[in-house]
């Protein structure tokens, strides 16, 4: 999973329960967020219990997985009671009742909830191929990396847009100019995989859709239908809520969608919509991406480069080349490349086809503290090697040079941060080694104190449920204790 | 002068030049700006001419530059502006105003665009991919002195490898240096000496100067002469493979070869749509060239003179003509085959029939003396070879034993401790720079040697490792030892000062330098895998490391560090078992005898007597229970210790780039270097949070733009396991510490000796320091003094030195004994020897 996913999820996760319950009213999101969010283990447990009318005792599903495997399993029920999915009551556990039918909804067809959307069975006059959409999507979402980076004066996305741009913080307008210009956060998401660029980009919009008073489930509703949607086939605009409908502009100026005319009573998913919450790297990779940005847009030649015909997409030519001395050679003469590489490296001439550099311990430091990481700047290295360095070898970049890289990085890094929460004021000690125990279990524990009594964990959540468990049962004993020094005296 | 200018061919350029200045005797000196050319001082002369010829100062006015938003970001060297020319994907290299070239080596021109760059740049890096060179007056130089382009050769050659039009700032550049450079020749013919031209107006130029015309010799009308340009024609270097085919009566000449190059040729042609017709006509056409005679002793003021007036004059040895200096009967052994490279580097020296002056730069190990043998038996006059350490000229002696068939008895050694001259009228002499120039007073035997080299004229003068000598102690070895030709060896021709540069006027332009990768790859050096070993400074020392306000005391604190140690410690265990042998460098002594002593080591450092050393380094070499040895920087240049697989740097002199070549050489020689598989290890230990961290990354800058990769370890694996490691516990760490702590300053400096006592050959000697007080002041206990502080002497760490010396002593071998006896014997014979020709004077 891509960093952005894990962006997504978070997101998800931040949602309270409430939003779920609507979120699972949609078939289609149900299986949205089965294919997407869950981990491999978690999909076990939910297909499972899917048919299983009565609950299931919890000591039996731990069963179902290895006990060395109990980090994994652990994660999986975490991430399965944070998105609400299972229910647990006196130690049974069962599938959240709305999730369980409109799953079931959703692998088995049937009913009117128009989740999957409504397929337009008489298609318009003229023909939408694939082609041409992938054309279509990779222009519209060019036009916004070529804005960030100016390019190309001529090329202007939507006001939406470019409000969309400023409020996440990718661009900033200065004072007296009308014109936002690219941030350092703008750079660092330049290098970023397409895939997760669409993401941040709706994040960001999901976020914002709040403010512009639109019901964020239907919001989240249709980002991820979408996902399950046909690519190349025509939907029904009449079924869609108000929210959605409004939705369909901003989404068209991304190339999510196509739409013939504004007025139109269907539209088309892209390519970016339909591999939003699938594993494939939707419509092209980071470089295609990039090399798109490159290619200065103009209008006659959109119609004769050939888009990527498929999610794996042809292979991109490399133009970096890395040196063991740590001197870096660009066959390029965009500006926007230009500018991507001088961001880590001290660049020192150029030619018009070329451009010569030099990677530093200061300029790796001065990309970081732009927000840049060590890998980001290793994976961009990589991707964009020149053909020569892949024929050398398997590993492409020198490796002195990607360990060198990441030494910079980590050398400013003496002090570990780390996020986390604080369990403390245990009753006994027991209590203490018993959840320490159970946090090292879990994979979760970093420090905990003996003598303070307290746990500083990573994720608070499954440590927490464990306790109120452990609680409830400790009370049934005492309770059942108390029953049987009653019965006996 | 105007009887002189009858014999100037009416030549309307020359015309054009002359009209400009409004007297024959204004000429003199307006080209350069020196009215007062009597007085000045050599050195500035050459500052001057170098500063002259310096692309640096260059300003290109009238370009148009686009700009984008990117521009910025180069600032004027942005060169976008360039022409690319049309089919620049079959090109090789680009060129930029400043004159740096950057060429792709996978390109299929790339060996041909390499051979010219050789010949015409100075190598800035060359690892994998994209190599870098650096055009400037010095590689001009040598392009026109050694292989004898002229500057349309140079500028159509660039221009059809470059992707990018030439810039119009190099074509001038290249026209103003090689109009100058190397055309005036100093060629020294039946003991005379000729000026000599292939343009005739130059030298007219040349002879209307009348601080040289009073030099000219008169004879008859004392015409300029006019002779057939020398041509190769029938020199053969012995050890080639010319020499082979000669050798052998009728061969085949190389015809495979010859067949790649026509492909080459064609790949070429046809991608470029140019032919070469340059080349092609230099052989059709005869070469003249113009020359006058000069007197003998009037050699150095023309010589100065032509500089000053911007014709440096190359020296050119006639050493075939040369009928009054005695020939030297000595050649190659039949075995002693010369490697490829080495045959270039000879044949850029002999070019064209004749012996020139100049450097050769060859990695360590890669043969640097056997091209300097070559050169000897080549020449077949008197030579001198000037080496760095006693040590050294050992070496060399030996070597010329091994590579050539010359009597022993012909080859003499001038050192402290041997001072004979060889039988017969013509023989070679190995001394030591500072033996040559020492200007104390000396004993009556040196000073008869003295005499000797002096009173002499010398065939060939060999200046092993040249970048060690600073330029006035050359200045003073040139002057006292004439030699018709100079050849300087080098593995680094690089220094942190940049008297480098004087060398290119004082010796000669740097005729061949290789590539460190090809050599490697090809399997005539070692390959190495360099690491950078990060030691964490220990919490302890790195507090007093902050707090120590002495520099050179701060140095103690890293240099010492136990983490340091450890490591040092885990890594010669780790490789002895592996069944390598290694040597261990440390600048600083105190930190050598404290390393070596507590691993029980052998150790080598300037104070160490001449004996003791070559019993260790013989036990080093032959004895399987040392596998390791400790050096301090003496060990740094010419010790030829082959069985050396392994080096462990703990200690280095600051930032100098050049020690670490030097270091890394001691292992290419690596006698398994051919195995299958083999690796040599060189590890540099470096404290980490500390300058050292710093001067490490400046130390491998040589090194890695050569190719070599360093790879980072923050961590060996399995130390924490080792058994035995010192210095693990608190308590150790302390008393280690405040042994630390209760070091004076200088143990903190760096060994100022060299082999010999030669202070002045060590590139920074700190001779301020020398003359410091002779008594010190510390603090400490009264106790302490007394012996209170529970001190008592124990030989806990003895010295593996003494043992073996101890050895040495108990169990001698009958064919050692056999050996010391021999050994006495030719000393009792030299001595007589020298005896007899002191008696002969």
């Amino acid at each position: 999973m891509s960093s952005t996913i894990r962006g997504f999820d978070d997101y998800l996760e931040s949602l309270p329960p409430i939003t779920f319950r609507r979120l699972y009213q949609q078939p289609a999101t149900t299986l949205a967020i089965f294919r997407r969010m869950l981990p491999n283990l978690a999909k076990v447990f939910v297909t499972t219990l899917l048919y299983n009318e009565t609950p299931i005792p919890q000591a039996d599903l731990e069963v179902w997985a290895r006990p060395e495997s109990s980090r994994e399993r652990e994660d999986a029920l975490g991430k399965l009671r944070r998105l609400f999915i299972i229910k647990e009551e006196n130690g049974q556990i069962s599938l959240d009742p709305a999730f369980k039918k409109n799953f079931r909804l959703a692998l088995t067809g049937g009913g009117d909830h128009h989740s999957f959307g409504v397929p337009v069975r008489t298609p318009e006059k003229k023909k939408i191929d694939l082609q041409f959409l992938d054309q279509y999507a990779a222009k519209q979402f060019d036009t916004i990396l070529h804005f960030m980076v100016q390019t190309a004066s001529n090329v202007h996305p939507s006001e939406g847009v470019k409000h969309l741009l400023v409020t996440s913080g990718l661009m900033e307008r200065h004072g007296g100019r009308s014109e936002p210009t690219i941030t350092q956060n703008g750079f660092s998401f330049l290098l970023q995989a397409g895939n997760a660029q669409i993401w941040v980009l709706l994040i960001q919009y999901l976020e914002m859709s709040e403010t512009l008073g639109m019901e964020k489930t239907d919001v989240l509703h249709f980002l991820l239908m979408l996902g399950s949607l046909d690519l190349g086939r025509a939907y029904a605009v009449e079924t869609l809520t108000q929210t959605q409908k409004s939705m369909l502009a901003d989404l068209r100026d991304y190339g999510v969608v196509y739409q013939r005319k504004t007025t139109s009573d269907c539209f088309y998913p892209t390519r970016l919509a339909t591999t939003l919450t699938s594993d494939s790297s939707g419509l092209r990779s980071v470089s295609e991406s990039f090399n798109a940005a490159l290619t200065v847009h103009d209008p006659s030649a959109s119609t004769t480069i050939p888009p990527a015909p498929s999610s794996l997409g042809p292979v991109e030519k490399g133009f970096i080349m890395i040196e063991t001395n740590y001197r870096i050679y660009a066959y390029t003469s965009s500006p926007l490349q230009i500018a991507v590489l001088d961001l880590f490296c001290n660049l020192s001439s150029r030619f018009p086809n070329f451009v010569t550099g030099k990677l530093s311990r200061r300029s790796i430091q001065s990309a970081i503290k732009l927000g840049i990481t060590a890998d980001q700047i290793i994976d961009y290295l990589r991707t964009h090697a020149h053909v020569q360095m892949r024929k050398i070898s398997v590993l492409v970049l020198p490796p002195t040079v990607v360990d060198q890289i990441r030494l910079w990085e980590i050398e400013g890094e003496r002090m570990k941060t780390t996020t986390g929460y604080l369990f403390k004021e245990f009753a006994t000690v027991m209590d203490w080694e018993e959840t320490r125990r159970y946090a090292e279990e879990l994979g979760v524990l970093r420090w905990a104190g003996k003598e303070q009594r307290m746990l500083f964990v990573t994720r608070h959540e499954g440590v927490a449920d464990w306790l109120k468990r452990r609680a409830v049962k400790l009370q049934q004993q005492q309770q059942m204790l108390a029953a049987k020094k009653a019965a006996g005296t | 002068m105007p009887p002189k200018r009858k014999s100037a061919p009416t030549n309307a350029s020359f015309d054009v030049k002359r009209s400009r200045t409004a007297t024959p005797a204004a000429s003199v000196s307006s080209s350069d700006d020196f009215s007062d050319y009597e007085a000045p001082e050599e050195g500035h002369v050459i500052h001057n001419v170098v500063s002259k010829f310096s692309l640096d100062e260059r300003s290109s006015k009238s370009i148009v530059r686009k700009t984008d938003s990117v521009s910025h970001i180069f600032g004027k060297r942005d060169y976008s502006y360039l022409t690319l020319k049309p089919n620049h994907a079959t090109r090789p290299l680009w060129i930029d105003p400043e004159g740096n070239i950057i060429m792709e080596s996978f390109s299929a021109l790339a060996p041909r665009a390499q051979e010219f760059l050789t010949a015409i740049a100075e190598p800035i890096s060359r690892p994998q991919f994209i190599h870098e060179y650096r055009i400037t007056a010095h590689s001009l130089h040598a392009a026109v002195a050694s292989a004898g382009l002229t500057p349309d050769d140079l500028i159509s050659t660039l221009e059809r490898f470059s992707k990018v039009s030439v810039p119009a700032d190099i074509a001038s550049f290249i026209r103003e240096c090689t109009e100058s450079y190397g055309k005036v020749k100093l060629v020294l013919k039946d003991n005379k000496y000729y000026i000599e031209c292939k343009e005739p107006e130059t030298l007219q130029k040349l002879i209307q100067d009348p601080e040289i015309a009073q030099g000219r010799v008169h004879e008859g009308d004392g015409a300029v002469v006019v002779a057939k340009a020398p041509q190769m024609g029938g020199l053969v270097i012995p050890g080639t493979k010319e020499a082979a085919g000669a050798a052998q009566a009728p061969t085949q000449p190389g015809a495979p070869a010859a067949e790649k190059d026509q492909l080459m040729e064609d790949v070429f042609t046809s991608a470029t749509g140019i032919h070469e017709d340059g080349e092609g006509d230099d052989d059709d056409e005869e070469d003249t060239v113009h020359s006058f005679e000069i007197a003998r002793d009037f050699v150095e003021v023309a010589q100065k003179r032509c500089l000053n007036l911007g014709y440096p004059i190359s020296e050119e040895y006639a050493f075939r003509d040369d009928t009054t200096n005695a020939e030297l009967p000595i050649d190659l052994k039949p075995h002693a085959r010369i490697r490829p490279y080495q045959e270039v580097s000879l044949n850029k020296m002999f070019g064209n029939g004749r012996a020139k002056s100049g450097i050769i730069v060859l990695p360590c190990g890669a043969g640097k003396t056997l091209v300097g043998i070559s050169a000897a038996c080549t020449i077949k006059k008197s030579v001198v070879v000037l080496a760095t350490s006693a040590m050294s000229v050992v070496q060399w002696r030996q070597q010329f034993i091994q590579w050539c068939n010359i009597d022993p008895d012909q080859i003499a050694i001038f050192t402290s401790e041997s001072k004979t001259a060889f039988k017969g009228d013509a023989g070679i002499i190995v001394s030591t720079y500072s033996m040559v120039t020492n200007s104390g007073n000396r004993s009556h035997d040196s000073q008869k040697m003295m005499d000797f080299l002096t009173s002499r004229e010398w065939g060939l003068l060999i200046l092993d490792e040249v970048h060690v000598v600073p330029a006035g102690m050359f200045r003073k070895t040139l002057t006292c030892i004439s030699a018709h030709t100079k050849l300087g060896l080098t593995a680094t021709l690089l220094r942190e000062d940049d008297k480098i540069s004087d060398l290119n006027f004082l010796i000669g332009p740097k005729l061949y330098e290789a590539n460190w990768m090809e050599l490697a790859e090809q399997g005539h050096i070692a390959k190495v895998q360099c690491a950078e070993v990060w030691c964490p400074m220990t919490p302890e020392f790195y507090m007093e490391y902050l707090n120590e306000p002495d520099a050179r005391k701060r140095t103690l604190h890293y240099i010492m560090n136990p983490r340091k140690f450890q490591a040092c410690q885990f890594l010669i265990d780790y490789h002895e078992k592996r069944g390598d042998k290694i040597i261990v460098f440390s600048d600083n002594v105190y930190a050598l005898k404290a390393y070596a002593l507590k691993l029980r080591k052998a150790f080598i450092y300037g104070g160490t007597p001449q004996q003791e050393r070559l019993s260790i380094l013989e036990n080093f070499q032959l004895n399987p229970n040392v596998n390791t040895i400790f050096l301090s920087k003496i060990g740094d240049t010419s010790l030829d210790l082959p069985e050396a697989t392994c080096l462990i740097q703990i200690s280095a002199h600051y930032g100098s780039r050049r020690q670490e070549a030097q270091r890394l050489g001691r292992i290419l020689r690596a006698k398994r270097r051919n195995d299958e598989g083999f690796n040599a290890f060189f590890y540099s230990l470096v404290s980490k949070d500390t300058a050292e961290m710093y001067y490490s990354t400046k130390r491998q800058a040589f090194l890695v733009d050569q190719g070599y990769a360093f790879k980072v370890i923050t961590h060996l694996q399995g130390i924490e396991k080792f058994p035995g490691l010192a210095y693990s516990t608190l308590a150790e760490r302390k008393e280690l510490l405040e042994q630390v702590v209760l070091q004076n300053a200088d143990a903190g400096g760096q060994e100022g000796d060299d082999f010999d006592g030669a202070r002045g050959l060590s590139f920074n000697a700190n001779s301020s320091r020398k003359s410091k007080a002779k008594f010190k002041r510390t603090t400490g206990k009264l106790s302490e003094l007394s012996g209170g502080s529970t001190m008592a002497y124990i030989e806990t760490n003895k010295s593996r030195n003494k043992e073996l010396k101890k050895d040495q002593y108990k169990k001698k071998s009958s064919f050692f004994k056999k050996l010391d006896r021999d050994r006495e014997k030719r000393q009792k014979e030299q001595l007589a020897l020298k005896e007899q020709y002191s008696g002969a004077n």
